[in-house]
C-alpha cells in the first residue's frame, strides 16, 4: 500500500458527525496529492456550503493525517467545485443512509 | 478547483448563551404557571403571576431561542459572519437582564416594569441592528436572505405596535384603532416574524438534515411573494375593517403556506437519508399542522360567527407551529453546539460519538406526542369553554415543557 492509499484509509476514521458516515464513503474526499515524499495535500468539499460541522471535519481530516508516522506537512483544501453529489458516495455510504 | 474560505465559523459560546438562557426561562415560566394553577382554575388569567409567566415563555424562551439560533444559524445560511460577536454578547447581557427583571416586576411590582420593559427593548433593538449589519455584509443575497430580512422587519414593527399599544392604553390616544393595532400585532409578532423566520431556515435545515440534493427552489419565491402580500392586505383590511380584504389577506396567507408545505415535501422526496431523525420529524410535522391551522383560520374568517374561535386558532398556531418547529430544530441545534464545544478538537485524534449519540432519541417520539396531545386539548377547553378540560391539558403540557427542557439538559452530560 502506497502513502496516497494508505491516507485514504487513515481518512475512514474520519466521521460526519451528523450522518455517521466516514468522509470517504461519503465522497468529501476528491484527491490525495503526495509531494517531497511525505507532504501531503488533501483535496475535499461538504455535502453543503455552509455546513455547520465546516471547521470540525476539515480540522479532523488535517489532525488525521497529520497524526500519520509517514506524513510531514499536511495541507488541507476545502473546494466547492465540483460541487458534492450523490454519486460521489461509496456503495457503503449509501447502505447506511438505507439506499 | 479553488479553495474557498467560507466565513461561517461558529461561536459557540454566543448562541449559547442565548439558548441556556431561554431553557432557564422556559422551566420558570412553567414552574409559575404551576404554582398559580389554582388562580387559573378560578379563572383568573389577568394576575402578575400569569403575566411573569407568559412574558417568560415568550421573551425569555421563544425569542431568546430564535436569537440565539439566529446567531448561529446565520453564518451558516449566509455565509458571512456575525457582523460583530462582542456587540452580541452586551446584546445577549442587555437583553437577558432586560427579561429578567421585566419578568420579576411584573410578579412582584408591576407598576415598575418600565424600566426593565424599555432594557428589554433596547436588547431586542441591537439585536436587529446587529442582524441588519450582518445580512447587509453578505455578498450575495438570497431568497432566505429575503425571508429573514423580512422577518426581522415584522419583528420591528410588532414591536412598534406593541409601544403603540401601551401608550393608547395610558392616554387613550387612538381608542379607535386599539383593536386594530392588537390584532396587527398579534399578525405581525406570530406569521410575519416566526413563521417568515422558520420558513426561511427551513429552506436551509430540511436539505440538510433530510441529505437532499437536486430539489428546485424557484417555489420559494412563489411562498414569499403570496404570504407577503397576504400580510399586508391582512393589515390594510385590520384598519379598513374590510371583510373582503381581510378574507382575502388570509386566502394569500393559506396559499403561501401550502405551496412552501409542497415544496418542502419535494426537498424531502429527494432525501438521501432514508429514515429521518425523530425531532427532525417532528418539524416537519409542525408543518403540516401549521398549514391545517391556516386553512381552518380561513375558513372560519369566512363563517359569519368567527370571533369565538380566534383565541383558540392563535394559540393552537403558536404551540403546534411555532413552538413545536422551535422545539424540533432545538433537539438538533442543541446537541450540535454541545458536540462542537465538546468534540470538534478531538475529530480525527480519537473516536468521537456522532451527534445522534448526544442524546436519547427514543424518548422525542412519546414526548413530543403528548405535547401535541396537550396542546389539542387546551385548544378543545378554550374552544368549548370546559375549564376542568383546560386545566387538565395545561398541566400536562407544563410538565412536558419541564421534561423538554430537562432532556435538551441532559445533553450537556455527554
Amino acid at each position: 500500500m502506497n502513502l496516497q492509499e494508505k491516507v485514504f484509509e487513515a481518512l475512514k476514521s474520519v466521521y460526519d458527525p451528523e450522518l455517521n458516515i466516514n468522509v470517504v464513503d461519503l465522497g468529501l474526499i476528491y484527491q490525495v496529492e503526495i509531494t517531497n515524499e511525505a507532504d501531503v495535500t488533501v483535496t475535499m468539499t461538504l455535502t453543503t456550503p455552509g455546513c455547520p460541522l465546516h471547521d470540525s471535519i476539515t480540522r479532523g481530516v488535517r489532525y488525521c493525517v497529520e497524526a500519520m508516522e509517514e506524513t510531514r506537512k499536511v495541507e488541507v483544501n476545502l473546494v466547492w467545485q465540483p460541487a458534492w453529489s450523490p454519486d460521489k458516495m461509496t456503495a457503503e455510504g449509501r447502505s447506511y443512509l438505507g439506499r | 478547483m479553488l479553495p474557498q474560505n467560507m466565513g461561517s465559523e461558529t461561536n459557540i459560546k454566543l448562541p449559547f448563551s442565548f439558548i441556556f438562557f431561554s431553557l432557564i426561562a422556559l422551566v420558570l415560566s412553567q414552574i409559575l404557571l404551576l404554582v398559580n394553577g389554582q388562580m387559573m382554575v378560578n379563572g383568573s388569567f389577568r394576575i402578575p403571576a400569569i403575566w411573569s409567566s407568559a412574558h417568560l415563555l415568550v421573551l425569555g424562551w421563544a425569542l431568546m431561542v430564535a436569537m440565539g439560533s439566529m446567531y448561529q444559524l446565520v453564518p451558516v445560511a449566509f455565509l458571512t459572519k456575525i457582523w460583530n460577536e462582542k456587540f452580541g454578547y452586551i446584546q445577549f447581557i442587555v437583553t437577558a437582564a432586560g427579561i429578567s427583571t421585566f419578568s420579576a416586576m411584573l410578579y412582584w411590582a408591576p407598576q415598575r416594569a418600565l424600566i426593565p420593559g424599555i432594557l428589554t427593548l433596547l436588547g431586542i433593538l441591537m439585536f436587529l441592528f446587529q442582524m441588519f449589519m450582518t445580512l447587509k455584509m453578505q455578498k450575495k443575497p438570497t431568497i432566505l436572505t429575503a425571508f429573514v430580512g423580512s422577518a426581522l422587519v415584522c419583528l420591528f414593527i410588532t414591536i412598534t405596535l406593541g409601544i403603540t399599544l401601551i401608550y393608547c392604553l395610558k392616554t387613550g390616544v387612538g381608542a379607535a384603532y386599539y383593536q386594530a393595532i392588537f390584532k396587527s400585532h398579534l399578525l405581525m409578532g406570530i406569521t410575519g416574524w416566526f413563521t417568515l423566520l422558520i420558513f426561511g431556515f427551513s429552506y436551509k435545515m430540511v436539505p440538510m438534515f433530510a441529505l437532499s440534493h437536486g430539489f428546485p427552489m424557484v417555489h420559494a419565491r412563489y411562498v414569499y411573494g403570496l404570504y407577503i402580500v397576504g400580510l399586508i392586505v391582512s393589515l390594510i383590511s385590520f384598519f379598513t375593517g374590510s371583510s373582503i380584504l381581510l378574507k382575502l389577506g388570509f386566502l394569500l396567507l393559506l396559499a403561501g403556506f401550502s405551496i412552501f408545505s409542497w415544496h418542502i415535501r419535494l426537498i424531502v422526496k429527494k432525501r438521501l437519508k432514508k429514515r429521518l431523525d425523530k425531532p427532525f420529524t417532528f418539524s416537519l410535522i409542525a408543518i403540516c399542522i401549521g398549514n391545517i391551522i391556516h386553512l381552518v383560520a380561513f375558513i372560519t374568517w369566512c363563517s359569519h360567527d368567527s370571533s369565538a374561535l380566534i383565541g383558540p386558532l392563535v394559540y393552537v398556531y403558536l404551540l403546534l407551529w411555532i413552538v413545536l418547529s422551535i422545539v424540533g430544530y432545538l433537539y438538533k441545534i442543541v446537541p450540535f453546539l454541545w458536540w462542537t464545544y465538546k468534540y470538534s478538537q478531538e475529530i480525527g485524534k480519537a473516536k468521537v460519538p456522532s451527534l445522534k449519540d448526544m442524546m436519547n432519541e427514543k424518548i422525542i417520539t412519546p414526548i413530543l406526542s403528548i405535547f401535541i396531545g396537550a396542546v389539542i386539548t387546551v385548544f378543545c377547553a378554550l374552544a368549548f369553554k370546559i375549564t376542568i378540560l383546560f386545566n387538565i391539558g395545561q398541566f400536562v403540557l407544563s410538565i412536558i415543557f419541564i421534561i423538554i427542557s430537562l432532556s435538551i439538559f441532559s445533553v450537556f452530560k455527554k
